[in-house]
């Protein structure tokens, strides 16, 4: 186990300072409660290292001017809410399409639309999977206590880099604000676990950044390096210039795909909380999970028998891991702050309908007493 | 000490958030747990807001108050005491800001409600209103014992800038003169 320490801290704060450990040299964003923090943090921190902050037009210019700097080569963080995220719904596609690395941080709140700004929500999960059009694959994790607000951050710049595209990290309100002891990695710790995104050194006129294996990402130099580049949300060839060439358009968005999902063990992570005698199954995720644990804590000194799977990485989802605990548990139940956006991806993984689900949509955090009451009915 | 639970409700801009980050901050510099969070309007200024403390030894999963544990609460204003009273505990002490909350006869028969002018105090004996998130939290403390004076000094201390040591200092033990006085 590598060396860790305490702070007393909120999520928000905490997703800032992971950025900057994990070697984040430039934000650019736009104020959005609950996520106003992450901003405020980093803009303080980054030009004491030689970094930039920058607070932009609106939410728009805030991941345009991230991806920018992802294209030039430094790790880069945009923070937001879902209303954010549909604002920026369309530059996302464009990153994904160019496979420019960026984390993207969402502290979700009640949706749709304005919703309700300052109250808690999972409202934004399916968003996280596709939020622009067209064929990707989303790689999105999701903090589930104040801890993983830092080791999440610190995981996505990593993945970033490695598989050149946006990630996702998903926050809310309540972890975002809530304030109080994590224990999380030393940031000597982090700082020597990264790995630099990969380069090519060979000679300027063989530089073909998207002319890689069929299971790999793209190798981007960074701008202004002596290698030419070119970037288009249009179907391109391995020079990265527009192209229809049909065999050309097909590979391309196979291998959007196959990138991630042959190498999925690099990103799945997941924790299993009292599963091994467990009886009944709850799936929840994100800052349900600690009204969970405290009812499984509950409902255990009661004599019944609960254990909780939740993902850490939502997508791409755990299906296999689901799948083998949908054969085991006949009683199943799937806790979010949604109407049930994750409960569609335990169904498709479970091969089966039979999930029972407790959601609330009104911006109000569960209660213990909310999950053993539905517990018990079950 | 078992668990203790605290919540303390305001408007927007009051600045009960602080109190609530301290306690937190203090319990853990004690080697407990210590948990704040804070539920607020999308006012500005002038919504409900609540913010809940649980200080414990063991460690605390679920972050805000669960109804009826609340061994504390404090409030400064009417509309976020009425909306947030009913989860404090049958006979637990609810402190009341008397020219701002107006408690209900029956509330006075529930629960041991104690009537300290904590903004007065802030404005006109310590001289600056800001402070009565300290004189907050040293009646909060004076109630439920539930940390060592010195060290929530501290740690309230490294919270606020030095040039207003002095006066956060003696918002406190005037907050600690008053609680005394009411529970005598």
């Amino acid at each position: 186990m590598s060396a860790t320490r305490e702070i007393i801290s909120s999520g928000n704060e905490l997703a800032a300072i992971a950025s900057v450990d994990a070697g984040c040299m430039f934000f650019a964003g736009y104020p959005l409660t609950p996520s106003s923090e992450i901003m405020h943090v980093v803009s303080d921190l980054l030009p004491k290292i030689g970094g930039a902050a920058i607070q932009m037009e609106d939410e728009i210019a805030g991941v345009a001017a991230a991806i920018g700097a992802g294209m030039s080569g430094v790790r880069t963080l945009t923070a937001t809410s879902g209303p954010g995220i549909s604002l920026k719904a369309e530059n996302l596609g464009l990153a994904q399409m160019c496979e420019v690395p960026l984390v993207v941080i969402n502290v979700m709140r009640g949706g749709p639309s304005t919703g309700l700004p300052t109250r808690v929500s999972q409202g934004d999960v399916a968003q996280a999977k596709n939020p622009s059009h067209g064929d990707y694959k989303s790689i999105t994790l999701c903090a589930g206590n104040l801890a993983e607000c830092y080791t999440e951050t610190v995981r996505a710049f990593n993945l970033a880099d490695r598989f050149m595209q946006p990630v996702f990290v998903l926050l809310d309100e309540t972890l975002g604000h809530m304030h109080a002891k994590a224990e999380i990695p030393t940031a000597e710790a982090v700082k020597e676990a990264i790995v630099p995104r990969k380069t090519f050194t060979g000679p300027a006129e063989e530089y073909l950044p998207y002319g890689v294996e069929q299971d790999q990402p793209a190798v981007l130099n960074p701008m202004f390096t002596g290698y030419r580049y070119h970037y288009t949300g249009l179907h391109h060839d391995a020079s990265g210039f527009p192209t229809e060439e049909i065999e050309t358009c097909r590979k391309l968005i196979d291998r959007l795909f196959i990138k991630v999902e042959k190498f999925q063990d690099e990103i799945e992570l997941n924790e299993e909380y009292m599963v091994d005698d467990a009886d009944i199954l709850i799936i929840g995720y994100g800052s349900a999970s600690l009204a969970i644990k405290e009812a499984i804590n509950i409902l255990r000194k009661e004599g019944i028998k609960v254990g909780m799977f939740r993902p850490i990485t939502l997508w791409p989802s755990p299906e296999t891991r689901m799948h083998e605990l949908g054969q085991k548990f006949d009683k199943v139940l799937s806790v979010e702050l949604n109407q049930g956006q994750y409960l569609e991806e335990v169904q498709r993984s479970m091969g089966r309908l039979d999930i029972a689900k407790l959601t609330k949509t009104n911006g109000r955090p569960f209660s213990p007493s909310d999950i053993i009451e539905k517990v018990k009915e079950l | 000490m078992s668990k203790i639970v605290m919540r303390f409700t305001g408007v927007g801009g009051q600045g009960v958030l602080l109190a609530g980050e301290i306690f937190a901050a203090a319990k853990i510099k004690e080697g407990g747990f210590g948990i704040k969070t804070a539920t607020y309007t999308s006012q500005v200024r002038g919504g409900a807001t609540v913010v809940d403390i649980q200080l414990d030894n063991k460690e605390i999963f679920y972050p805000y108050a669960i109804d009826s544990e609340i061994d504390f609460m404090l409030s400064v204003a009417d509309v976020s005491y009425q909306q947030f009273k009913g989860g404090v505990r049958d006979g637990a002490t609810i402190v009341i800001e008397p020219n701002l909350v107006h408690p209900t006869d029956e509330d006075r028969k529930r629960w041991n409600i104690v009537e300290i002018p904590i903004i007065t105090i802030a404005k006109e004996e310590v001289g600056n209103v800001i402070t009565q998130s300290v004189v907050a939290l040293a009646i909060a403390n004076t109630y439920t014992k539930a940390l060592d004076k010195q060290l929530l000094i501290d740690t309230m201390l490294s919270k606020v800038p030095k040039k207003v040591h002095e006066l956060n200092l003696k918002a406190y033990e005037l907050g600690e003169k008053y609680a005394n006085e009411a529970m005598a």
